[in-house]
């Protein structure tokens, strides 16, 4: 069956979320926070609802898993007449799902607001003002607001120095599994240790029991789910107007009736399997990223059916285009603060090509080229491809991959295993466990299958940190004590004392940040446990054990997103050149300039633009670039989540270095007041790389994963610059990084005449693709601030 | 080692002064004047001011710094500068925060130009790339050139010379050991001709072209300048010289408007500005003359 080229990319859902917060607020908001054929989805709310009121009183887990029962056998269903994979996490093409459980008040401001007008009809508001009154008090971000009282409660409101938030989760359940065994394998899994439970009665006898029973629920709804899907699909064969409609149909119901529940045995079961599997995660709670290792998992199913002849690549092919349409139809609500971090991303789902297999040994095969090719043509914001690159990978997957990146569409963005799979290492995870990582969303390294439940719970924005050690920790405008109290900056003598006030603002912050982590953690675990995603998470069943409960052994887990300290280096490198060793202002100087925001005062803050910047393979800035991410990470280390893991940072800045500098003055490097941050942790300053793409590789390899986190490098390049001849360079440039260690890479492809143009006329560019961050976005779709930032990101040029 | 030299830039990354990823040296000084030179800073010598009056804020910093009262304020405008007063002092380079003015040419160590060099390493590595002196005339400064070069050998790095090739015999003899490639810069093959637009004979230009071809693997580069150098007959001339030399590769490098502005900036009158590219067109009938008698042609770099 062929779907013609053009028919394919109409049937392509955008979903993003634009960014609907502060700067140029006017003009945003009416252009609304989605675009305006999207609908926000209540199905999942009104059954979630029905059945907690029925459960009211039972053991947690089981009203989870009734809950997803009742979602999954009651949500509307539909088949749209082109598909051949099926399934969608709501009940019809345009919605979007909204977790009523985890937070229904920022939902609500947006759809009585303007900027989510268009979101629900009158009675869809009148059923939401229903089913918010059954939530209120109950709903997790309810729960939270109440726990915290007395001094904590000061740091639970954000106030621009970190925030804590209820992100969605990521996590690379153990789809191989379920692929191998099929749902009906694992719930006899459970069923046996069930048996076994019976007979040795452990201590936790009834928690296990209760959380097993809860699996084999939420695994049964899935099947009946699939079941669904299967009835539909020969109901429509019925009313067929073609007989290969009827064929398509027909053979949709026959692989429904198959999978999730057993083992899948071609590419297409394989495919629909998954997906089933990938759906139902994000039906159970609030979802995004995907990282399954699609070449390595769906490989063997492509090639086997080549091999017998099951399937020609040109209808594989074909497969995949409209498995991307499908991921591109996921869509979820963000509320105003969080459309600030995630503007333009959908549901930032990720999968993983490339890298090695437990041998060591590269894993590329034909579907890796296949999933390019799809890439290639689809061009969606959905799904984001990282590839895992090695001194092994192969010319033609490389060159192909930059074919890709040409387009502009940002991805694949490329990780470095010469440098994650020794951090990884380093964080206690076994080589073999290593060697399988797979980026979920951003980069975000997980181990597939492995219990990693993984959520950003929010973002550190160290300039501010910085801020508050120039001023000993007090707000300046209503003398409270906020931050700690360090020394009087008029009394630093060197640099130095600059960054022990910073490393001990940090701390202070951190510490508050971790506590307030550790609570909402446990309310996690108490309020929404997760049988679904526990069910084909490895480990949780031979325990009997929630995934909330426990964790992989390691500190690959949650994560704090750390921005801006580029910002903070070079801030520090100009105190350190202007105010110490060339006496050019004094201390006084600048905190004046800083607290008129450089107002009257742009001497000052020229002396302190021109001081050496990180970027630029300069020794003295990228030494304190080093010491500020092995500081930060450093201390981050010193607190530990509650299973007593250290916590750390995490490169993943998404648009968050756009909004997180909303609330921080401004800075000594001469950033202004509410002027963005580096757009990601190894990203110099913006406009401050001046020796080009060379040196700002070298510089970014100072910076010691090892010692660190894993990071997030934007580099952007105008067409031509991968194009002809220059593609070769272009490929010995990436090798070159991959050399020097760097964790990771990124390239927005796109000239600065087309984003400015397109800036000022953005009906004529409503397909403009550039990176964002960790993910790509529509152009169009980005506020203006964030539109300014890219378009200043320094622009590369081959001299 | 302690020599020093004149040089105006270090570009890292450059992709098309040879094969590979490159760091180029810029050379100050040339023997030549070309009327459509693209770099008219690298012409003299001596380290000279250079200003962008783009970047000026009309702070007045650098009049209050001129020792010889060279710089003029007038209100809402670029400082300007007084060239015949400028005694390239560079008073006002330290006094604009704005980076308006700037010292095109600095002294430069072999040590400290090979720190710089060294840095990119790993991606001459990656690329099969490496060095490249360019100018100005890297030949002007030979003991220097030759010293920087034979450093680069040293650490096996891939050495490249692009050269106007106006030099003495011995200046090209002590360089052709340390290189493997020489981009060598040919104007136009008319004596008479060559002399009216760069001010110099071409006799010595192409003896030494002559003897760089036979020693070092070279390629030609030629500025196109339309009415100047780029008639059918003219490449024709060139691609046979080519051929007899053995030289297998030619960079057509049409004339662009970088040389004029510069030329504003450092107080000199440019001196051709009706100079201009030939058009697309032609440009791709001159290079099929040359690639029809089996020589690579590149047009751009
Ligand atoms: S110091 Fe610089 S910015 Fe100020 S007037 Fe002079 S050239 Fe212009
Ligand atoms: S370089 Fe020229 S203009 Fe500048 S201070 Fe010296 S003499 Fe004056």
């Amino acid at each position: 069956m062929q779907t013609d080229a053009r028919q394919l990319k109409e049937k392509l859902t955008v979903k993003a979320v634009r960014n609907v917060r502060r700067g140029y607020e006017k003009d945003e908001a009416s252009r609304g926070m989605y675009r305006p054929e999207v609908k926000l989805d209540l199905a999942r709310s009104r059954l979630l609802t029905e059945s907690y009121k029925q459960t009211e009183g039972e053991p947690m887990v089981l009203r989870r898993a009734k809950a997803i029962r009742s979602i999954l056998s009651r949500m509307p269903i539909y088949i749209q007449d082109w598909e051949r994979i099926v399934g969608n996490n709501v009940s019809t093409p345009n919605g979007i799902y909204f977790g009523i459980d985890m937070n229904w008040r920022s939902v609500k401001r947006v759809v009585s607001g303007e900027e989510g007008q268009s979101l629900l009809d009158d009675a869809g508001r009148a059923e939401l003002a229903q089913l918010v009154a059954y939530w209120e008090g109950k709903s997790l971000s309810d729960i939270q607001k109440n726990a915290f009282s007395g001094d904590i409660l000061k740091y639970w409101k954000y106030e621009g120095t970190f925030i804590w938030t209820h992100w969605s989760e990521l996590g690379i359940p153990d789809h191989e599994k379920v692929l191998a065994v099929g749902f009906q394998g694992i719930i006899q899994e459970a069923k046996a240790r069930l048996e076994e439970i019976d007979r040795t009665v452990p201590p936790d006898y009834v928690d296990q029991k209760e959380f097993l029973e809860a699996v084999i629920i939420a695994l049964e709804a899935g099947v009946t789910f699939a079941g669904r899907y299967a009835a539909l699909a020969r109901e429509q064969a019925k009313d067929a107007r073609a007989p290969e409609d009827e064929k398509r149909l027909l053979k949709i119901a026959e692989i429904c009736d198959r999978v999730p529940a057993q083992p899948a045995r071609t590419l297409e079961e394989a495919l629909q399997s998954f997906f089933f599997a990938h759906i139902i995660r994000y039906i159970e709670y609030s979802s995004v990223g995907i990282g399954v290792r699609f070449d390595k998992v769906f490989g063997p199913f492509l090639e086997k059916d080549l091999a017998s002849g099951a399937i020609a690549r040109q209808e594989a092919l074909e497969l995949l285009k409209l498995l991307w349409v499908k991921f591109n139809e996921l869509g979820m609500i963000y509320s105003p603060l969080l459309s600030a971090v995630y503007g333009g991303a959908a549901t930032v789902q990720a999968i993983t090509l490339g890298g090695v297999d437990e041998y060591g040994l590269d894993v590329t095969n034909e579907m890796t080229h296949l999933v390019l090719e799809t890439a290639e043509f689809m061009q969606s914001l959905e799904p984001s491809i990282c590839l895992r690159y090695h001194d092994r990978t192969p010319d033609a997957l490389l060159s192909r991959a930059v074919d890709v990146i040409r387009t502009g569409v940002g991805y694949p963005s490329l990780f470095n295993d010469k440098a994650i799979l020794p951090m990884l290492k380093g964080w206690d995870v076994p080589e073999k466990d290593a060697r399988d990582y797979g980026v979920s969303g951003c980069v975000y390294m997980e181990l597939p299958g492995k219990n990693i439940v993984r959520r950003a719970y929010g973002g550190i924005h160290l300039p501010k940190v910085l801020w508050w050690g120039l001023h000993q920790g007090v707000n300046p405008v209503n003398g409270e004590q906020y931050g700690a109290r360090t020394r009087d900056p008029l009394a630093f003598t060197s640099a130095e004392d600059l960054m022990d006030a910073y490393l001990e603002q940090l701390a202070f912050f951190m510490e508050r940040f971790v506590k307030i982590e550790n609570t909402c953690r446990a309310l996690y675990e108490r309020y929404l446990p997760r049988p679904y995603l526990s069910a084909i998470t490895q480990g949780c069943i031979e325990r009997g054990q929630d995934c909330r409960k426990w964790q992989y052994p390691s500190i690959v887990h949650d994560i704090c997103i750390v921005a801006g300290a580029s910002n903070v280096a070079d801030a520090l490198t100009a105190v350190d050149q202007v105010v110490f060793k060339d006496g050019k202002i004094s201390m006084q100087e600048l905190l004046d300039a800083l607290a008129s925001n450089w107002e009257g005062c742009e001497h000052v803050r020229r002396l302190m633009l021109n001081a050496p910047k990180y970027g630029n393979d300069h020794p003295q800035a990228d030494a304190w670039a080093q010491r500020v991410h092995h500081g930060t990470a450093e201390v981050m280390a010193r607190f530990k989540n509650r299973f007593g893991y250290a916590c750390r940072g995490d490169g993943s800045a998404v648009s968050g270095t756009y909004g997180a500098a909303l609330m921080c003055p401004a800075t000594p490097e001469g950033r202004r007041d509410g002027e963005a941050f580096a757009d990601a942790t190894l990203s110099p300053v913006f406009g401050a790389d001046q020796k080009g793409p060379t040196a700002v590789l070298k510089s970014a390899s100072k910076i010691d994963t090892l010692k660190t986190y894993n990071h997030l490098l934007n580099q952007k390049f105008s067409p031509d610059m991968l194009s002809g001849d220059m593609k070769e360079v272009f490929m010995n440039y990436i090798r070159a990084w991959g050399e020097l260690g760097i964790s990771h890479i990124q390239f927005n492809i796109v000239d600065r005449d087309t984003l400015i143009k397109a800036q000022e006329n953005p009906a004529q560019y409503p397909d403009l693709i550039v990176r964002v961050a960790g993910y790509s976005a529509y152009f169009a779709d980005l506020s203006r601030g964030l539109q300014d930032t890219i378009i200043a990101r320094t622009e590369q040029s081959f001299q | 080692m302690r020599r020093t030299g004149t040089i105006f830039n270090v570009q890292r990354f450059c992709t098309h002064d040879g094969p590979g990823i490159r760091t180029t040296v810029f050379f100050k000084g040339c023997p030549l004047r070309c009327k459509w030179c693209s770099n008219p800073e690298s012409q003299k010598m001596a380290p000279q001011l250079m200003v962008r009056p783009s970047k000026c804020t009309g702070c007045g910093a650098c009049a209050a710094a001129c020792p010889e009262g060279a710089v003029v304020l007038l209100p809402n405008r670029p400082a300007q500068t007084r060239w015949e007063d400028c005694t390239h002092c560079f008073s006002c380079v330290d006094a604009c925060l704005y980076g308006a003015r700037e010292a095109a040419g600095r002294e430069a160590s072999v040590d400290e130009l090979m720190e710089e060099i060294l840095a990119d390493r790993v991606f001459y590595e990656n690329s099969g790339g490496g060095v490249t002196l360019s100018g100005g005339e890297p030949l002007l400064q030979p003991q220097f050139a030759a010293e920087l070069l034979a450093r680069c050998k040293e650490e096996s790095l891939h050495t490249a010379l692009e050269t106007c090739g106006h030099a003495p015999r011995e200046a090209a003899v002590q360089l052709a050991r340390s290189l493997d490639l020489v981009l060598f810069d040919v104007k136009q093959l008319n004596p008479l001709k060559h002399r009216k637009y760069t001010g110099m004979d071409n006799n010595r230009i192409l003896r030494n072209l002559e003897f760089f071809s036979q020693n070092t693997e070279t390629w030609l580069r030629i500025p196109l300048v339309a009415e100047v150098n780029d008639s059918e007959d003219h490449m024709d001339a060139l691609a046979n010289l080519a051929i007899r030399l053995g030289v297998q590769k030619i960079s057509l490098l049409p004339y662009h408007e970088g040389g004029a502005s510069k030329a504003d900036q450092i107080g000199l009158e440019y001196p051709i500005p009706g100079a201009c590219k030939p058009p697309d067109n032609h440009i791709k009938r001159l290079t099929r003359i040359a690639s029809d008698l089996g020589i690579e042609v590149t047009v751009g770099h």
